[in-house]
Formats: C-alpha cells, sequence, structure tokens
C-alpha cells in the first residue's frame, strides 16, 4: 500500500516565512507543472516485487530525494525513469512513467529516444577510461551523430561550466579522464549527462564515494542544477537530503511511506516510520 | 540501541525539568513574602541565579548538540523549544526575585486588601505548575486551559489597576501594582513556554483558537482539574 | 556482552607467540618460491641460450636473403621462409582475429543463455584440437578441392587454430570491463552495438591485444598444419595459388639433412623465428603504449613546464 501525501500545484505549498527565504536566493526557480510522473510503478526480479505499486510526482526545476534504508527500492525506482531496467536480465516493469505526459514504456517507444531527455549520474564516477576530458563529454554527443566540431566545443564547454569543472580543466581538455581525482570525475560524469541536453537528471547517490569537500562541490552544482532541470537523487546521508532537496520521498521495503516537503519530513513527518527513520531509530 | 544523541536528550530533559522545579519553588516563596510577609529574599535570589546559570547551560547543550548531531523531527522540535522554555523558567525566577524586593521595599503589606491578589496569585500558581506538567508530558489539553488562565490574569490586572489610581493607601497600592505586574508578566512567559512546548507537539509556531478548540473537542474546557 | 580486558588478554595468550622461528619459516617459503620460478625459467633461458649459440653463427645478410642453394652446400638462405612466415601469420590474423574478436564480443555481451553456453563449449573443445587434425581438415577441405597446395589453405589452417584462443581471450577481456561503463553508455542514449563497439571495446583493447599476439606467437610455430597445406618451397611467394616456405617447415627440412652446414642453417632459422615473435609482441605493445600514454606523459609534461 502506498501513501502518497501529494503536492497539488494549486495549493499554496509555502509557509510565509518559506516564500520570503525562497524569494531570496532561489528567485529563478519556477514551480510550474509536473515534469515526470510515476503511476503505479512496480518492479520485480525474478518474481520478487522489489518495489511496489509506486506513484510519485515531480515537479519542475526541483530537487526530489529518495531516502530509505539498503534495499527499499530507491535505486531500483530511479532505475525505471530511463528504463535502465531493459538492460537487466529477469527485471520485469509495471505501470506508467509519464514524461511530459509521453509514456516512457509504452510499446511502440523506443527507449533510446527517451535516455536523451533523462540523463544519469552514477554512485562511482565512471568516466570512459579510454577517454579524455574532451572525449568523455562529447560522447554522448559524437556517438548519437553530432559531428560538427565548433558545436561540440561550445556544448563541451557549457556542460563543463554547469558541472563547475570548467575552470579546472580548460587548460587542457586532452587530459585523460582518469586522471581527474574522484570528485572531479563525478563532475565530469555530469557534464557528460548533461550535453546530450536532458530535461530531467537523476543521480544514484552521486557523492557517496566521495570526499567531504567534493561532496560539498557536487551538492552546490546539484543546487544550481536545480535552476534548470528537474532532479531526482537517491541519498543515503539524511543531511544530504536537508541540504539540497525541495522535496523528499521515503521508501521501506519497496513502498513509499510518505512523499513531501523536505523541510516537513525532517521537523514534523506524518508517518511515524518516517520520524523514526530520519531520526536514526531504525535497527 | 540507544542512539549518540540519546544521552544528550536525557541530560537535556533533566536539566529541563530541575529547573521547571525550582522556578515552582521561587515563585512560592515569592507568593509568601507578600500574602504573609516573610522575608524570603535571599532564598529566592538564590534559588533565581541557580536556574539562571542552568539557562546558560541549556544553551550551551543545545547548540553542541545542533552542533554534533544534526537532529531532525521530534529531537529537532525538541531542542528547538528548549531555548524558549529555558528562558521562561530563567524568567519565572527573576521576577520571583523581583516581587520579594517589593516587600522589602514596601515593607510588610500582608495587611493591605489581597484579595485581587490572592486570586492572581492562585491563578498563577496553576499556569507555572501546568508548564511544567506541559513539558513533561506533552498534552496539548494543557495549553488550553493555560490559554484561559493567562486570560483571567490579564483581566485582573487590567480591572485593578484603575481601582488602585483612586486608593488613598499608597503604599498598598504601589506594592500591589508592582506585584501584579510581575504576576501577569509571569503568566505570559508561561504563555511563551506555552506556544513553544506546542510547537514540539504539532511543529506550528501559532496555534490559532480555532485549532486548539478542534483539539480538544468533547472536552468540558470549564472543570479545569479535569483538564490536568 | 563485550570483551572485558581480561578476557582480551586470555585471548592474545592463545596466539603463536613464536615469532623467530615464524621470520625464518616466512624466508624459507620465499626461498622455495623463488626456487621454484628459477626452475621454471631455467629450461626458457637453457633453449634461448642453445639456439643463439647454435644460430648467430649462421646469420648473415646472405643467409637472410637467398633462396635456399643446392642441398648440403651451406650456400643460400632462408629468405622464402622468412618471407612466407610473415605473409602466412597476416594472412591468418586477417582471417581469424575478426572471426574470434566477433565471437567474443557475441559470448560477452549476449552469450548468457543455452546458445552461448554450447558456442563457449565447441570453442573451449575446438582450442584444444590437435594441430595435425586441423591440417588435414585443410588439406581435404581446400588443397584436395583446388587441386594443389596454397598459401590459401595454409591461412585457412592457420586461422582455425587461432580463431578459438582470441574468441576465449576477447570474451574474458570484455567481461572485465565493469558493467558500469556499458551502463553510462546507455544512459547517454546510445545504441548497444554503439557502446559495445566504441566504448567496451576500446576499454578491453590491452586484453584482447595479449590474446591477440598470444594466439599469433602460437601459429607462428605450428608445423604440422603447414605440411599439408603449404607444403613448402625454395621459391619467394609466387602468387596466393602456390606452395610457399615458411619458417617451422623450414626448420623442420633443414633439421633432418645430415650435414653439419643444414644444421647450423636450421639453428639460424630457429633464432630468425624467435626473433621475428618476439619483434611482433614488442612492436605492437610499445605502439599501442604509446598511444595510450600520450595524454598522461606528456600532459604531466608539460604542466610541469607551464609552472
Amino acid at each position: 500500500m502506498t501513501t502518497v501525501v501529494g503536492v497539488n500545484s494549486k495549493m499554496p505549498v509555502n509557509t510565509i516565512q518559506d516564500n520570503a527565504v525562497a524569494a531570496e536566493d532561489k528567485t529563478q526557480r519556477d514551480d510550474g507543472g509536473y515534469k515526470m510522473i510515476a503511476e503505479n510503478v512496480s518492479v520485480y526480479y525474478d518474481g520478487i516485487q522489489a518495489v511496489k505499486n509506486v506513484t510519485m510526482k515531480f515537479k519542475e526545476r526541483s530537487v526530489t530525494a529518495l531516502i530509505g534504508p539498503s534495499g527499499c527500492g530507491k535505486t531500483t525506482f530511479l532505475r525505471c525513469l530511463n528504463r535502465m531496467h531493459d538492460m537487466t536480465k529477469n527485471a520485469r516493469v509495471d505501470g506508467r512513467i509519464l514524461l511530459d505526459g509521453e509514456n516512457l514504456y509504452a510499446k511502440d517507444k523506443d527507449p533510446i529516444y527517451h535516455r536523451r531527455k533523462v540523463g544519469m549520474v552514477f554512485q562511482k564516477p565512471n568516466p570512459f577510461p579510454t577517454m579524455s576530458i574532451y572525449d568523455n563529454v562529447a560522447a554522448g554527443l559524437r556517438l548519437n551523430g553530432v559531428r560538427d566540431r565548433k558545436v561540440l566545443d561550445e556544448i563541451v564547454e557549457g556542460s563543463l561550466k554547469m558541472a563547475y569543472l570548467w575552470d579546472e580543466v580548460k587548460d587542457n581538455l586532452k587530459k585523460a579522464a582518469i586522471e581527474l581525482s574522484g570528485g572531479q570525475q563525478q563532475r565530469l560524469c555530469i557534464a557528460r549527462a548533461l550535453a546530450i541536453q536532458p530535461e530531467v537528471l537523476l543521480m544514484d547517490e552521486p557523492a557517496s564515494a566521495l570526499d567531504p569537500i567534493a561532496t560539498q562541490k557536487i551538492e552546490e552544482t546539484i543546487t544550481e542544477l536545480a535552476k534548470e532541470f528537474t532532479v531526482i537523487i537517491v541519498t543515503h546521508n539524511m543531511q544530504q537530503a536537508v541540504r539540497v532537496s525541495d522535496y523528499t520521498a521515503f521508501m521501506y521495503l519497496g513502498d513509499l511511506i510518505e512523499f513531501d516537503e523536505t523541510k516537513k519530513i525532517f521537523t514534523q513527518p506524518k508517518n511515524e516510520l518516517t520520524a523514526k527513520y530520519v531520526q536514526g531509530q531504525f535497527g | 540501541m540507544t542512539r549518540l544523541i540519546d544521552p544528550s536528550l536525557k541530560q537535556l530533559s533533566a536539566m529541563l525539568s530541575e529547573m521547571g522545579d525550582l522556578s515552582i519553588q521561587s515563585v512560592m516563596l515569592a507568593m509568601e513574602s507578600y500574602l504573609y510577609g516573610k522575608n524570603t529574599t535571599s532564598q529566592v535570589h538564590r534559588i533565581s541565579d541557580e536556574i539562571t546559570k542552568k539557562y546558560f547551560q541549556v544553551a550551551d547543550l543545545t547548540f553542541e548538540m545542533l552542533l554534533k548531531y544534526q537532529p531532525v523531527a521530534d529531537d529537532f522540535r525538541l531542542i528547538r523549544s528548549s531555548i524558549e522554555v529555558s528562558y521562561g523558567f530563567s524568567r519565572f525566577g527573576r521576577y520571583a526575585y523581583d516581587i520579594t524586593l517589593v516587600r522589602d521595599l514596601f515593607g510588610d503589606i500582608s495587611e493591605c486588601d489581597k484579595s485581587w491578589l490572592i486570586e492572581a496569585s492562585e491563578k498563577v500558581k496553576t499556569m507555572i505548575k501546568d508548564a511544567v506538567l506541559y513539558f513533561a508530558d506533552l498534552d496539548i489539553r494543557k495549553s488550553v486551559s493555560m490559554q484561559q488562565n493567562e486570560d483571567f490574569v490579564d483581566k485582573i490586572y487590567k480591572q485593578r489597576l484603575p481601582m488602585l489610581v483612586n486608593s488613598k493607601d499608597t503604599k498598598c497600592a504601589l506594592a500591589e501594582a508592582l506585584v501584579l505586574r510581575y504576576l501577569e508578566r509571569i503568566g505570559d512567559h508561561a504563555m511563551f513556554m506555552s506556544d513553544a512546548i506546542n510547537y514540539i507537539v504539532t511543529g506550528k509556531h501559532k496555534l490559532t483558537k480555532q485549532f486548539l478548540i478542534k483539539e480538544t473537542e468533547g472536552v468540558d474546557l470549564n472543570n479545569y482539574e479535569s483538564l490536568r | 556482552m563485550m570483551t572485558s580486558s581480561q578476557k582480551r588478554a586470555e585471548y592474545r595468550a592463545l596466539f603463536k607467540q613464536n615469532v623467530p622461528g615464524r621470520l625464518i619459516v616466512d624466508k624459507i617459503m620465499l626461498g622455495v618460491i623463488l626456487a621454484c620460478v628459477v626452475t621454471a625459467l631455467v629450461p626458457l633461458f637453457s633453449i634461448l641460450v642453445e639456439v643463439f649459440k647454435n644460430g648467430l653463427p649462421a646469420l648473415s645478410a646472405e643467409f637472410l636473403t637467398q633462396t635456399p642453394g643446392a642441398i648440403g652446400s651451406g650456400d643460400g638462405g632462408i629468405g622464402p621462409a622468412i618471407q612466407g612466415t610473415l605473409i602466412i601469420i597476416g594472412m591468418a590474423s586477417l582471417i581469424g582475429v575478426p572471426i574470434g574478436v566477433m565471437g567474443g564480443i557475441f559470448l560477452s555481451e549476449f552469450g548468457n543463455n543455452k546458445l552461448g553456453r554450447l558456442v563457449r563449449f565447441f570453442n573451449d573443445v575446438f582450442m584444444e584440437f590437435p594441430s595435425i587434425v586441423i591440417g588435414i581438415f585443410a588439406f581435404l577441405i581446400i588443397v584436395l578441392v583446388l587441386g594443389h597446395f596454397s598459401i590459401w589453405a595454409g591461412a585457412f589452417a592457420l586461422s582455425l587454430i587461432m580463431f578459438p584462443i582470441v574468441t576465449r581471450t576477447t570474451e574474458e577481456s570484455l567481461k572485465m570491463v565493469p558493467l558500469t561503463y556499458r551502463e553510462a553508455g546507455l544512459a547517454l542514449g546510445l545504441k548497444q552495438w554503439v557502446v559495445t563497439f566504441r566504448i567496451v571495446l576500446s576499454a578491453a583493447k590491452s586484453g584482447m591485444l595479449t590474446g591477440i599476439l598470444l594466439s599469433v606467437a602460437r601459429i607462428g610455430g605450428e608445423t604440422a598444419p603447414l605440411i599439408m597445406t603449404i607444403l613448402g618451397s625454395s621459391q619467394f611467394f609466387a602468387g596466393f595459388n602456390s606452395p610457399m616456405d615458411a619458417l617451422p617447415l623450414r626448420i623442420w627440412r633443414l633439421s633432418l639433412l645430415p650435414y653439419d652446414s643444414a644444421q647450423m642453417q636450421g639453428w639460424g632459422a630457429a633464432v630468425v623465428l624467435i626473433i621475428i615473435i618476439l619483434a611482433i609482441n614488442i612492436g605492437v605493445r610499445y605502439f599501442f603504449a604509446r598511444k595510450g600514454k600520450r595524454g598522461g606523459l606528456f600532459s604531466m609534461m608539460r604542466s610541469g613546464i607551464r609552472r
């Protein structure tokens, strides 16, 4: 059973206090409609249900954090959003996932088409090992048929700037990507994902393999990106969720337990299980 | 499984309940100074100092907990309100001391007309006891009774002062005015504490009358004793 | 219940305390291991020493470029054999490597099923086939059908020996590329084959190369299949449809002759064969290492200068 504490776009979402703060530092945010809607999504691995009938709505230009203990299904759910499970043996996905109203899982849709709209950054930085920095960022473009050198240069620079990596690497874009530090590699992966001009960015524990300073930079990047993209991030670090996200979804054993504004989840959660988890009273 | 934050939370609760007991003690002693003319000044002063010391300790502890544990949800609301609650207790002690000073200044006023004072004192006594109990058991119905008591004390204060203006006995009038003033202030701070404790329970800062009425539906609000 | 410090002291007392003794055992084990390594290397080095000792005197410009002279005369050289070996290795690779690589890709990326297991099994069996059987097979299929010995037949036979090895090593190298790179490629909206060929393959390059070089070294020295397919000759390359000489063949023929000069020429041929295989190995490795390191080594140097 799922509980959806839905966020209706017609309801005034913020209190007066929050709006004052929001107006100052999020002036470019725009609470439009829902960019992505996951309806009654279930995932089965070898017959075992890993995600149980989950419904979530993601607003445009927002950051949503998925939290929950290990094995709760948050990463499995995230991977549905860009059809990564097509690659997995014995995985079955039920339900609908709408991106701008179009169902990603419709029978006639080739997943390739939608994966270009929904980018993904993985837990461990994975820049292509045999390519340079430039080639890595341009990989998605080149291998999708973009050839014009000028356009590639532009997009590579733009993506690296958006990922806050440009200043650190602009002097030598031909350097091998694997020679960068962990944090830089992860930002490179973010730039690579951004290069194909997605509209939604999925991040699977993007900072968990990084040191605190690199983590901080990634979090700053995410906050900037949210001004333009819809970001959905899986994290096991609750303080990170508090710092970075606007909405939080708590999942447990495949169910969606609670979905609400981050501030509410972490100051006054409605569900007792949520309160227990965020306060570290599990296990 | 005790979390890292649990011992600190326990310590915080213990300190606050000590402050509560001390503040009740100080106010009761202060009331004896004008009701019976007893000289309790030095005693109350000592207690008030101790409460203030504990107030600073609570402040240090809460910020240390924020630094170390980054608490959320229930823990967070408790710590957030502890600051206001402990401040309230320190104010009780301070005003209690101020009340004992009235006896020192004006002398024994136990012979003056104390009927209004007695009524106000009773209500304030109830209020500060309720505040301590409310913090201990987080029963939101106490907030309703406290609100009513506070309205009552305000009423007494507003009605009595004009009368004192026209009084012939200056000593009694001035002393009574001062004590009423302090009692009214104690009542105010008790209400601030009640608001802070409301936040712990509901997560909302300012509870409207409608909310309170809804929360206490079906309860006999006129029978204060039943609300304890 | 946490272990008390008393219990801890008890536990510590249980450990073996004989540290000096254990250090000696350590050294002895190291000695044993080194001895084994030496034992393994001694035959290798003694072969090399023997070959070079006996063969180097035979080397000369004439030896390397001339056709064989009259039997027993000591004149002439092994020019055609060298040419033949190079040609036949090249051709066999042209056939064997692509087939092997494709097979490896199939097994690694799409072979997690019954068909894959079947193919893998047959591949492993084929890898162990006696090369003379393969030679006979090529003889029957090509030589008899076409009516004459030819390079086609030789290249065919050698490629049959080559491709199971390449398949196997390609599959292993591809499997060693972590899944996450394929996922990253797919997440960029790339098609499966693009991910496999442009990303995964280039990451597995060095492993695959090792496998290919291994197989080249293997076929460079195969003699039996060549006997039945290219037969051997005393002339330089005369067309793909004619017989051809090759170093293993020449070594074998020379070693059977009773003349000392022939024996020495045999040794010389052996030296040449070893040198060719070594050269191919080192050369290709160096080429790829340089290409790979260009990013790292040069950029580090450049940034040092700039500072």
